[in-house]
């Protein structure tokens, strides 16, 4: 074209206005764009936007809805340890020792009474050491007669006993002089003379009762440790300072201190500890050895806090011990798997992570993947929907200009955001999955906002209908398409482009406020809206700031771009400004 | 049928139906163009004049068929214009041009000016593809357009600059008749001296045909060959340009002539004021419809329509005050 006109009109002279270069209308356009400095700008922001949003997703190494976990030390209580201040009781196998006899037991403990009574029966209290008694009940155990001045002992067959000579000798005197007690192998014997025959009756102890714990160092020989006999057998050698005794033909050893002593057998194997200090576990289905509540007890002694067991495994553990009253707590640190809920920003999560543990910037990504989608289709949806019903309306005029338009007063009518909470309560009520949410929210959007569009682009055409430059067309016959395409549609353009840029940041907006409140992208799709929903949590507010002031950065400074795009483009489009 | 005559206008009739009411009911019509005749001899040009609101408007775009007509008949080159269908009327179109008042609307602002004026020319293929852009600029030339000013766009232009531009488009499509719509009366005098010379040069240059409308009557006089004055939708006087400035018979046309401002102070101005305004041409007078403000006015001018008075030379008046 230049080099054209320059041959043709080559003897003209170089006049001012030829120096200008002459461009194109696209050129121009651009060019006034790109020396606006706000468009230029807001385009900047925007495309930093898009690189972030859909970039982003790309680059970054997490999903959008990756919860993140970590092991976590926590301390979780694992035994209880109390001063045995109580008095805990044995009974003998086959024997009855009701519970409630034994708070009388107790009152005569006290009162330092020989014997008690409760019910219909008496029980002897014989205290063998301190702060160890045994609760008596007298068994007949054989029957003297004198016939004839000849004296005779029948032991009675269900108790087993078995009377000595020496038994008879010193039954006899007893007898004889009439006391009421006799000791035979150096057992006591309680005789009641009834006449020509006697009772004689033998306290065996039925119950004990002491404030020592006995723990078994394996779970096999509770059995054995908890019975009567093993218990009474022990706590008397520990009473009277033994260091061996005898139970059933089998040898025993104590070795230890009063109230932490070991008993074990001759070979040495250890059957259990008595202690005073009770160690209980937090849970049921953790047994501790006695070899831990040892250490334990030797800890508490100590008067420490802390102490380190080696566990079955091998592994150095450490426990701590809290001291409540009498009470003392051992806790250890536990790890377990725990959601990474509101971590502050670091290396890995340069923004931290939500409420969900996700890791906040790549849900700020995906969020703006869909805020800037649903911006851009809704616009679309609006605008095609504007156009098409705004040019017909405009074009054709009429009794279709007024349907459409009667039509636009009534879309107006409708209140949106009521609206748009009933659909989204009832989406919630029909469980749609989130991303069919999404094209829904789009569409009711869409559907919702054409009627401004509708309205400027009827406006604008028959505006431009009337001008002369339409009259001309019609005068030189250019045909329609070509008319409505070449000179209706250049002129609507340019407030449209303008109108749906400027709306695009409406539509984020609003998307955002229904997320926000709910009402739009559903967990576990993320929207800048629905991250800035976290900050309706007071706590979550005031202490993760990186959780919503980023989002709500990203809302603001998308807004602002494309309304800076926008004013830049209806400049750059007005061929009234100066170039 | 004569040759001679482009255009023949036959007792045209447009009426603008009022709609009122919800159903938009039709309670009346606005009488734009009420019954006028003329026709326009080949390479002349005719001089429409008459106050604001009369219709002159009204009947150039009437003539080119920019607007329905209500009644009569509209010969170009001895063709009803009305009788053509879509494909025909598109074909005839470059022959019939206008060239609008307002040189700013009447140019799309968002095409540039070689496009505006080529556009038709390749819509109608009237020169080969080849040949086109010399053919533009030859054109744009023409019209005393610089050819680099083919890629500017409208807003660029002055007022003057705008009005060739559509001189040129209308000049384009190598037209036969071309309605001038107030072309100058939006531009200071000195441009309108140098478009009305414009259209002079190109009229004897191309041969064309003018219909030239106008309040100015001193334009009219010196660019027209014959005359009419309109008024509120009538056609009250026609005829040659020379009789009609020489011996203006109507009262109407009288009171309008002696408007003219005379370029000479010691002349004392003989004006004839017309009282009040003209009338709405929905509810016309009758009678003549001029007797309101007419200060010849007699009885049967209230009640009787004047008939057309034939005075010799083509000219006419309607007036009840000649024939009788």
């Amino acid at each position: 074209m230049e080099t054209k006109n320059k041959k043709s009109f080559g003897t003209q002279k170089l006049d001012d206005e030829r120096r200008v270069r002459v461009l194109s209308p696209g050129m121009l356009v651009f060019k006034r764009f790109v020396r606006n400095k706000l468009a230029i700008t807001g385009l900047a922001i925007l495309i930093v936007m898009f690189a972030f949003a859909f970039l982003g997703g790309l680059v970054s190494p997490y999903t959008q809805s990756q919860v993140f976990k970590h092991d976590e030390e926590i301390m979780k209580e694992y035994a209880t340890c109390m001063l045995s201040t109580d008095f805990r009781y044995t009974v003998r196998e086959g024997a009855e020792f009701p519970d409630a006899a034994r708070a009388t037991a107790v009152l005569a403990i006290s009162k330092g009474d020989a014997s008690f009574t409760y019910g219909d029966k008496t029980y002897s209290l014989v205290k063998e050491g301190d702060e160890f008694y045994t609760f008596g009940d007298a068994l007949m155990i054989a029957k003297t007669r004198t016939l004839a001045g000849k004296f005779s002992v029948d032991a009675l067959p269900e108790t087993g006993f078995v009377a000595s000579p020496e038994f008879v000798a010193a039954a006899e005197a007893a007898v004889a002089s009439r006391s009421a007690q006799f000791e035979a192998d150096g057992t006591f014997y309680t005789l009641i003379n009834e006449g020509k025959s006697s009772s004689i009756y033998h306290v065996e102890p039925i119950a004990l009762a002491s404030k020592l714990v006995v723990d078994p160092y394996n779970e096999s020989q509770t059995s054995l440790t908890t019975s009567f006999a093993f218990r009474y057998a022990a706590e008397l050698a520990s009473v009277r300072g033994e260091k061996e005794f005898e139970l059933d033909g089998t040898r025993y050893v104590v070795t230890g201190e009063e109230n932490d002593m070991v008993v074990s057998t001759m070979d040495g194997e250890p059957i259990c500890s008595i202690s005073d200090i009770l160690v209980s576990p937090n849970a049921n289905d953790i047994f501790l050895t006695a070899e831990f509540k040892a250490v334990i007890r030797e800890t508490i002694r100590a008067k420490e806090t802390k102490f380190v067991y080696v566990d079955e495994t091998g592994e150095n553990v450490d426990y701590r011990i809290d001291r409540v009253n009498t009470t003392y707590t051992v806790r250890t640190l536990k790890e377990s798997r725990v959601i990474t809920m509101f971590d502050f920003p670091s290396p890995q999560h340069l923004l931290g992570t939500d409420s969900n543990g996700m890791d906040v910037l790549t849900r700020l990504m995906y969020g703006g993947r869909i805020s800037l989608m649903v911006g851009f289709v809704v616009v679309f949806l609006e605008t095609l929907i504007g156009i098409v019903l705004g040019g017909i309306s405009g074009y054709f005029g009429g009794w279709v200009d007024t349907a459409i338009m009667r039509f636009v007063d009534l879309f107006n009518c409708i209140p949106f955001y009521p609206i748009v909470m009933i659909i989204g309560t009832v989406m919630d009520k029909m469980e749609i999955d989130p991303i069919k949410r999404i094209f829904i929210l789009m569409a009711v959007l869409g559907i919702l906002g054409w009627t401004s569009i509708a309205r400027v682009v009827r406006g604008q055409i028959l505006s431009l209908r009337e001008q002369d430059f339409m009259v001309a067309t019609e005068a030189t016959g250019i045909r329609v398409s070509r008319r409505i395409f070449k000179h209706l549609v250049p002129n609507v353009m340019p407030l449209l482009i303008v109108q749906a840029t400027m709306s695009l940041g409406g539509i984020i907006i609003t998307e955002a406020t229904l997320s926000f409140l709910g009402l739009g992208v559903k967990y576990p799709l993320a929207s800048w809206g629905s991250i800035i929903n976290a900050a309706t949590n007071v706590h979550v507010m005031t202490n993760y700031w990186f959780i919503w002031i980023p989002a709500g950065l990203l809302i603001v400074l998308t807004v602002l771009g494309f309304n800076f795009v926008g004013d830049g483009l209806r400049d750059a489009f007005d061929p009234k400004m100066k170039r | 049928m004569n040759d001679d005559f482009v255009l023949e206008v036959k007792d045209l009739k447009k009426y603008y139906p009022i709609k009122a009411g919800m159903f938009g009911r039709v309670v009346g019509q606005v009488r734009a163009v009420d019954g006028i005749s003329f026709r326009i001899r080949r390479g002349t040009t005719m001089g429409l004049v008459g106050e604001s609101g009369c219709g002159k408007t009204t009947v150039g775009k009437t003539v080119l068929r920019l607007n329905d007509k209500t009644a009569g008949e509209v010969l170009f080159k001895g063709k009803e214009l009305f009788d053509l269908n879509r494909t025909e009327l598109r074909r005839i179109r470059p022959q019939l041009q206008i060239i609008f008042q307002d040189p700013y609307s009447s140019l799309s602002p968002r095409m540039p000016v070689g496009e505006i004026i080529g556009e038709a020319v390749r819509e109608h293929k009237l020169v080969p593809d080849a040949e086109f852009d010399d053919y533009i600029t030859k054109i744009m030339r023409a019209c005393g357009l610089q050819p680099y000013h083919k890629d500017r766009y409208p807003h660029e232009f002055s007022g003057g600059q705008r009005q060739r531009i559509c001189i040129a488009r209308a000049l384009a499509l190598n037209p036969d008749f071309i309605v001038c719509d107030e072309p100058v009366s939006a531009l200071d005098v000195s441009i309108q001296a140098q478009i009305i010379n414009l259209l002079e040069d190109l009229q004897s240059e191309f041969g064309l045909t003018y219909l030239f409308i106008s309040h100015d009557l001193s334009v009219v006089e010196h660019i027209s060959d014959t005359v009419g004055v309109m008024y509120l939708g009538d056609m009250v006087e026609y005829g040659n340009k020379k009789d009609i400035f020489a011996k203006p018979m109507h009262p109407y046309t009288q009171a309008l002539f002696s408007a003219i401002p005379m370029p000479d102070p010691t002349i004392k101005m003989n004006r004839i004021i017309l009282e009040g305004s003209i009338p709405s041409p929905a509810n016309p007078p009758s009678g003549c419809k001029f007797h309101t403000r007419c200060r010849e006015c007699m009885e049967i001018c209230k009640t009787v329509q004047p008939q057309k008075y034939e005075a010799g030379n083509d000219h006419y008046v309607v007036c009840h005050l000649y024939g009788k």
